[in-house]
């Protein structure tokens, strides 16, 4: 900055208005603070899933696992006696609910302590001080750090009641696992170490692995060891690099981890326009006063300099407490980002925000540079304008009117790149986003040639409602359109946000429940409680499955169970279902033909795969799938693709009876009950309850209440996505609100003149709030086919290049409606405050020159 | 007082503006010379051009055609940056409707010139609190503009126009916003400005009493200058 007075009548005027000022930063503050808030919730989800797998996993580099859930133990005495390789350490691990004073999921880790001293440090750490007897011994305990223990509200040799499956345990807290760092401390918070002999117990798996965890050093593959074992291990089960398990889950959550991201990218748009409006106001405000600095000497760079560093003052207060904000709001969204998590892929517990400084950095360069982008044109138009038509405030209008034809020439050009880019085939989200951005600026574009239509058609109907008044702001719309244009775009946008997703959720939700209402065809739904609710692979107790099959008033009972399998080069989940009598269906296909399929479905190497499975692996009916089963790796034909919303990682459903033939697992996950004519559903569900008894904790579910249920989660795993379409329009409220203000604080001197020739405060208020009223209108109706658009492109495109599902678009009129009113709500709501100033303003200092 | 040395030659200046598809001439191929020390009036009705040609001298806007010549310097020929640097030394201006950055004292006002050309030194200050004792604002140097009268804004960009030494000043309408009685104490500071301190002016008005003060009086009729002598009606 060449002059400190410049510099001090910069600062001055920050200063002097105040709320403008103070407006412009909470709305960079808001826009940093949902963008670093999701990033925080992300990363911090994704770090405490990285701690714990890091830890769990050990210092192990290599991992072999079975073709279903499980592998023998006589594998592991094998591969140590009789193949010779030592550092080898076998591994039970599944997840247990808690109750007492706080609910969650503990991770159960079964080691052998005896082969540990390699793997998990903490484990060893522990060893020294543990009563080995005890902890390998017939009764079930485990270990737990002092801060876990604490959180739970249990001490030493205090009984951690845990339920698995639905079925209830007791571990007796033998001792701490001490000595953690901070970091294995935050891993550990909801592990429970167990002897692996105490997990085999719990999970009902006598004589059965999860695991075995190897270390390979660099050289031994060298030495070829690794190939030499692959060829020793038996073609029932696989050889893994350790970091694959992880890689997999993190694979399973980028969609949403990404969509999240690009949603809260919209908020951080919307703020954009926010301080673009602002930074215009003050250039246009003080067209005079630059004039003046102009005529005496200050240079166009000076000019350009100073609204710069103002809006730098700007972006940079606004990012240090969007920051501070971020963080606050991280940790409401890490529960949020969490809870979606565990409803549908994998158990997760994130006890702590992480302040991870990438995205502290990453918000602060987005939260300035999108300030000083939103500057750079109103800061152009303040040096470039000649200096004689700088001191005429009429001047800005004049370039906008000339500028409408190239406004709408750059709209439609922009929409017909993002055209382009919707067609384009291909997966990428990122330019799909990009094409969405372009729609936004499209509408942006084309908003003031659409006011400048538009208030001229409502001007003579506002003339009938309300006279001289109402003409005049109409009027006044059109001729402020360089401030109206931009108020109103940014609240047409942050509006449309809430149409395009609203819509979207409600399409999908929509399509969901069709789905549900036809899948869900049997009476009564019997499963117990699984850490993942979409993913559905507790088992039932044998006995409890062979009474309930047992009941009266059955027609029939069919069994699902869900397997982590193998297959190709990735694991996914198996699902087994009991083939139905006849060709019926509960699932639609979307490639296949039911008539073909059923016989060879039920007896043949045949599986069906779900749509999204089909579009992650580009895998479809005809196509062959190599699983990975007890008997080796078995070729299996894609039967159909059906279209299934349960989850979107897909899945592959094979016979109970095929997978019986290549699986050593009798087990089910659930169980649906079709009631015979004339049985009362209410009864048969006392007639499970009682056969159930007190063996297994279990779900049993009406048809509706499952269905009711399904939707409940579907709900939940929104809530964080509704959030943020909340915080979009709260930011666009901010902008719209600081827009209004300052187009009127603007004309305090056209109203002053108006109030001069006999207009009454009453009127001044009429006047303001029409204005804005009409401002709130047109923002809401141009919101409506944005916004529909939006949705179209959320539904059709981002949603099938994220999870390759095929949603049908559905919405009611009330959506929109409620959309109008929202736009005109806010609109007046934001008026209020300039409608009092002016109204009640004495005309005499606003006619004073200076 | 008047000196033979030129300090200003303007030369077939002409300005037109295009309003829709016609052509308006403002300026038709005028010329003037400023000697060092005198104050020249031009006289004109409203929108004759005179502004124009003031905004012209002053480098703010450039010329359909013809030079504006300060010394070797031919403002015509200079880019925007240049003019504005030029402008930032060797001009000051006062304005009909005062023009004070509402954002900064009365001092800062007046040292603003200054400032924008390099920093302000001790004497510097001195001679602009100096000058605004002269103008007899001396006890408002820390008041913003808006708590001013007119009279005491325009005495205000009269210190700020004198500041900085410029080569020439060019004042607008000085008094046409003023009543009679404060017209008449900037007038008298004028009158002081160019007879006592010595500078070169040249001043757009309608007030007869300026006119007055005269040593040359211009008239600017359909875009045309042409110089009245002391016999003109017009004068009388």
């Amino acid at each position: 900055m060449r002059s400190s007075l410049l510099w001090r009548s910069s600062v001055r005027y920050l200063f002097t208005h105040p709320l403008l000022t103070g407006l412009s930063i909470l709305g960079v503050a808001l826009g940093v603070a949902v963008v670093v808030g999701i990033d925080l919730a992300n990363v911090s989800s994704e770090r405490a899933f990285r701690l714990s797998s890091s830890l769990v996993t050990g210092t192990a580099t290599h991992q072999i696992v079975g073709a279903g859930n499980e592998l023998d133990d006589t594998l592991y005495a094998e591969l140590r006696v009789e193949y010779g390789f030592r550092k080898a350490a076998p591994v039970v691990e599944g997840y247990a609910s808690y109750g007492g004073e706080s609910e969650g999921t503990l991770q159960v880790l079964g080691v052998d302590l005896l082969a540990e001293s390699s793997f998990r440090s903490f484990i060893g750490g522990a060893q020294s001080s543990l009563d080995l007897g005890q902890f390998m011994g017939p009764s079930s305990v485990g270990l737990l750090s002092e801060e876990t223990a604490l959180s739970l509200g249990i001490e030493l040799g205090d009984t951690l009641k845990i339920n698995i499956s639905g079925i209830p345990h007791e571990v007796v807290l033998l001792d701490f696992v001490r000595g953690l760092s901070d970091l294995d401390k935050q891993a550990m918070s909801n592990l429970l170490v167990v002897d692996i002999g105490t997990a085999q117990r719990l999970f009902s798996g006598a004589g059965k692995l999860s695991r075995i965890d190897l270390i390979i050093s660099p050289e031994e593959i060298d030495q070829g060891r690794l190939s030499s074992l692959e060829n020793w291990l038996p073609s029932n089960v696989r050889l893994q690099k350790a970091s694959s398990r992880g890689n997999a889950l993190d694979q399973m959550t980028k969609a949403f981890t990404l969509n999240l991201q690009a949603l809260s990218l919209l908020a951080l748009v919307v703020g954009m326009f926010l301080i673009y409006n602002i930074m215009t106001f003050s250039v246009v405000q003080r067209a005079p006063t630059i004039g003046r600095f102009r005529a005496l000497g200050v240079t166009q760079k000076e000019i350009y300099g100073t609204i710069i560093s103002e809006s730098l003052i700007i972006g940079v207060s606004g990012t240090v407490l969007g920051l501070l904000g971020g963080v606050m709001l991280g940790n409401g969204l890490v529960n949020l980002v969490s809870q979606t998590i565990n409803d549908l892929y994998f158990v997760l517990e994130v006890r702590e925000l992480t302040l991870a400084p990438f995205t502290l950095l990453k918000g602060a360069i987005l939260g300035v540079g999108m300030t000083l982008v939103a500057s750079l044109l109103p800061a152009r138009e303040a040096t470039t304008a000649a200096t004689t038509t700088v001191l005429r405030r009429s001047s800005d209008e004049t370039r906008m009117a000339a500028a409408l034809p190239r406004l709408i020439w750059t709209s439609l050009g922009a929409a017909v790149v993002a055209l382009l880019l919707l067609v384009v085939p291909g997966k990428s989200l990122i330019l799909s986003y990009l094409a969405l951005l372009l729609v936004l600026l499209s509408f942006a574009l084309m908003t003031p040639p659409a006011v400048t239509l538009c208030t001229r058609w409502i001007r003579p109907v506002l003339g009938k409602m309300g006279g001289v008044v109402g003409k005049m702001a109409a009027r006044g719309v059109e001729t402020s359109l360089s401030r109206t244009g931009v108020a109103i775009a940014a609240l047409m946008i942050a509006i449309s946000s809430t149409i395009g997703v609203g819509v979207m959720v409600e399409s999908f939700r929509g399509t969901v429940d069709q789905w549900l209402s036809y899948t869900l065809s049997a009476d009564v739904y019997i499963s117990p409680p699984s850490p993942v609710f979409r993913r559905n692979d507790a088992t039932i107790i044998q006995d409890v499955e062979r009474d309930i099959r047992a009941l009266d008033g059955i027609s029939g009972a069919y069994a699902v169970r869900t397997a982590q399998v193998q297959m190709n080069d990735f694991q996914n989940d198996l699902i087994i279902v009991d083939p139905r009598p006849g060709p019926t269906e509960s699932y639609r296909f979307k490639e296949g033909d039911i008539a073909s399929i059923s016989e060879r479905f039920a007896s043949d190497n045949v599986v069906k795969i779900s749509e999204p499975f089909s579009y992650r692996h580009d895998i479809h009916a005809g196509d062959t799938l190599q699983i990975n089963t007890d008997n080796g790796r078995i070729p299996f034909e894609v039967a159909a693709v059906y279209f299934d919303y349960a989850s979107d990682v897909g899945a592959v459903m094979i016979s109970r009876n095929v997978y019986n033939r290549h699986f050593d697992d009798p087990f089910v996950s659930g169980i649906a009950l079709v009631a015979s004519p004339g049985t009362d559903i209410d009864n048969l569900i006392e007639r499970v309850q009682q056969v159930v008894g007190g063996r297994q904790e279990v779900f049993i579910r009406s048809n509706r209440s499952l269905r009711q249920a399904s939707l409940d989660v579907f709900d939940r795993t929104f809530t964080i996505t509704q959030v943020l379409r909340l915080l979009a329009v709260l930011i666009a409220f901010v902008g719209v609100l600081s827009a209004l203000m300052a187009l009127q604080l603007e004309r305090g001197k056209e109203l002053a003149i108006m109030r001069a020739n006999g207009l009454t405060p009453r009127q001044v208020w009429l006047y303001v709030t029409t204005q804005t009223g009409l401002m709130g209108l047109l923002a809401g109706l141009f919101a409506v086919p944005l916004g529909l658009i939006l949705a179209y492109v959320l539904v059709f495109v981002i949603n099938k290049r994220s999870f390759g599902w095929t949603l049908q678009m559905d919405y009611s009129p009330d959506v929109l409606l409620q959309a109008v009113v929202l736009a005109i709500i806010a609109a007046l709501l934001a008026g209020i405050y300039p409608a009092m100033k002016m109204a009640s303003a004495n005309p005499v200092s606003a006619l004073r020159e200076d | 007082m008047s000196s033979s040395n030129s300090i200003l030659n303007v030369s077939g200046l002409s300005k037109s503006f295009v309003e829709g598809t016609q052509e308006r001439v403002v300026l038709d191929n005028l010329s003037l010379t400023l000697r060092e020390g005198e104050l020249v009036v031009l006289l004109g009705r409203s929108g004759s051009g005179k502004s124009t040609l003031l905004n012209l001298i002053s480098g703010l806007d450039v010329p359909s055609a013809g030079t504006v010549q300060y010394g070797d310097t031919s403002l015509s020929t200079l880019k925007e940056e240049d003019r504005t640097l030029f402008r930032r030394k060797q001009i000051g201006f006062i304005f009909q409707s005062f023009n004070l950055i509402p954002t900064l004292t009365v001092l800062e006002n007046v040292l603003l010139p200054i400032e924008l050309s390099g920093t302000v030194s001790k004497a510097e200050e001195s001679k602009a609190k100096h000058i605004l004792d002269t103008v007899g604002l001396g006890d408002r140097m820390n008041s913003f503009p808006d708590v001013l009268s007119g009279g005491e804004q325009q005495r205000v960009a009269i210190a700020r126009a004198i500041a900085h030494d410029p080569v020439l000043i060019l004042a607008d309408e000085p008094t046409g916003n003023l009543d009679f009685e404060t017209a008449q104490t900037v007038l008298e500071l004028l009158q002081h400005l160019i007879h006592d301190v010595n500078r070169t002016m040249l001043i757009a008005t309608h007030d007869r009493e300026i006119i007055e003060l005269a040593d040359r009086v211009f008239t600017l009729q359909r875009g045309v200058l042409k110089e009245l002598d002391a016999e003109n009606e017009a004068l009388k």
